[in-house]
């Protein structure tokens, strides 16, 4: 009777901890190094910034948008993402794409832009009212 | 196959009241058309479909399966049945029983769903099915379990989603990106974890329960 607790306890621990272990490999992580991006073959959120340098480039015929991003250390790569240029997109300090790389170019599901804050450094102006 | 007759025991009283077969027929048919009637011609998304699609088993899983442990204490015979037979026999045998429920069930869900929603196409066929079995087992036995504590309890109707949804969250939550995954068509590769989380939770479910049955069971 005993042994039957034991046996199923070590059962339900280790395979919780297997359970927890395999959930958080399920969520998709940040990468900030585009290297690691080009290698690893599953979505990943990569976070950098656009390269103004290189033009956008947006194809009417595909319906794609696509750009050049660079991360902290300088790896470029190429963005490709199928809809629209997103708001505030050229405004952005830095972006966050969502997807996979494949055939030498990162195919995004999904951009968010981060933008310069309104309410940072400038001279507070007082209200007349 | 002790546990066998309990299966039987129950499938013949089912047949004769037909109170699990009844309620969860007319959820599924309440949800899935009124679903239906909300979005009209649209096309909804994968999303949404493979989301609607597991609240749809959820609770038609809630309003049909409670009912288990608590038919016996309503009629009395729980104090019978725990003098012939021993309590994992009887854990097993309220088991079989709803998991020929869940699966019927689902079976149901799942042609409605596939001949009533245009979103509902699946591009990979096999990793369905493993999500539909192995979900269906989890679904199973945690009700059962939770159907067996609220028995002894107060408000039992109430009692029941409110315990499961906690104990659920992760099976549920796993199936919906498997169900995703299956309409999308992403190879079976890529979803190998979502897979080996289901089989965990089963796994654990299932020890869990004959361990703690005994406790709830004499008590």
């Amino acid at each position: 009777m005993n042994n039957k607790y034991i046996f199923g306890g070590v059962i339900v621990t280790v395979f919780l901890g297997l359970m927890i272990y395999l959930f958080t490999q399920t969520n998709i992580q940040y990468e900030s190094d585009f290297t690691r991006v080009v290698k690893v073959d599953k979505t990943v959120k990569a976070t950098g910034s656009w390269v103004k340098a290189k033009n956008y480039e947006i194809d009417k015929t595909n319906r794609t948008f696509s750009f050049y991003m660079v991360d902290e250390k300088g790896n470029e790569m190429k963005v490709v993402y199928e809809g629209t240029i997103p708001n505030n997109f050229e405004s952005a300090t830095s972006v966050v794409v969502t997807g996979k790389y494949e055939n030498g170019s990162f195919h995004a599901k999904d951009i968010l832009t981060k933008c310069p804050s309104k309410y940072e450094d400038g001279q507070v102006k007082s209200s007349s009212l | 196959m002790k546990a066998y007759a309990l299966f039987r025991k129950d499938l013949h009283s089912e047949l004769r009241t037909r109170y699990a077969v009844n309620s969860l027929a007319m959820f599924i048919i309440v949800a899935i058309s009124v679903i239906l009637f909300s979005i009209g011609q649209e096309r909804i998304n994968e999303n949404l479909t493979a989301g609607l699609y597991w609240v749809v088993i959820f609770f038609s899983a809630m309003s049909g399966l409670a009912r288990a442990f608590v038919s016996e204490e309503e009629r009395g015979t729980s104090l019978t049945l725990q003098l012939i037979a021993s309590p994992s026999t009887v854990f097993s045998g309220k088991l079989i029983f709803n998991l020929a429920l869940v699966f019927a069930m689902n079976t149901v869900i799942s042609l409605l769903y596939a001949a009533l929603f245009e979103g509902f196409v699946l591009q990979n066929f096999v990793l369905f099915l493993i999500t539909f079995v192995l979900g269906n087992i989890g679904l199973a036995v945690s009700s059962t379990i939770i159907a067996a504590i609220i028995a002894k309890a107060g408000s039992k109707g109430t009692l029941y989603p409110v315990l499961s949804f906690p104990i659920l969250l992760p099976l549920i939550l796993t199936s919906v990106s498997l169900t995703l995954n299956s309409i999308n068509g992403t190879s079976f590769e890529d979803s190998i974890f979502e897979i080996a989380i289901v089989a965990c939770y089963d796994i654990i479910m299932i020890s869990t329960s004959y361990m703690l049955f005994d406790f709830i069971w004499k008590d």
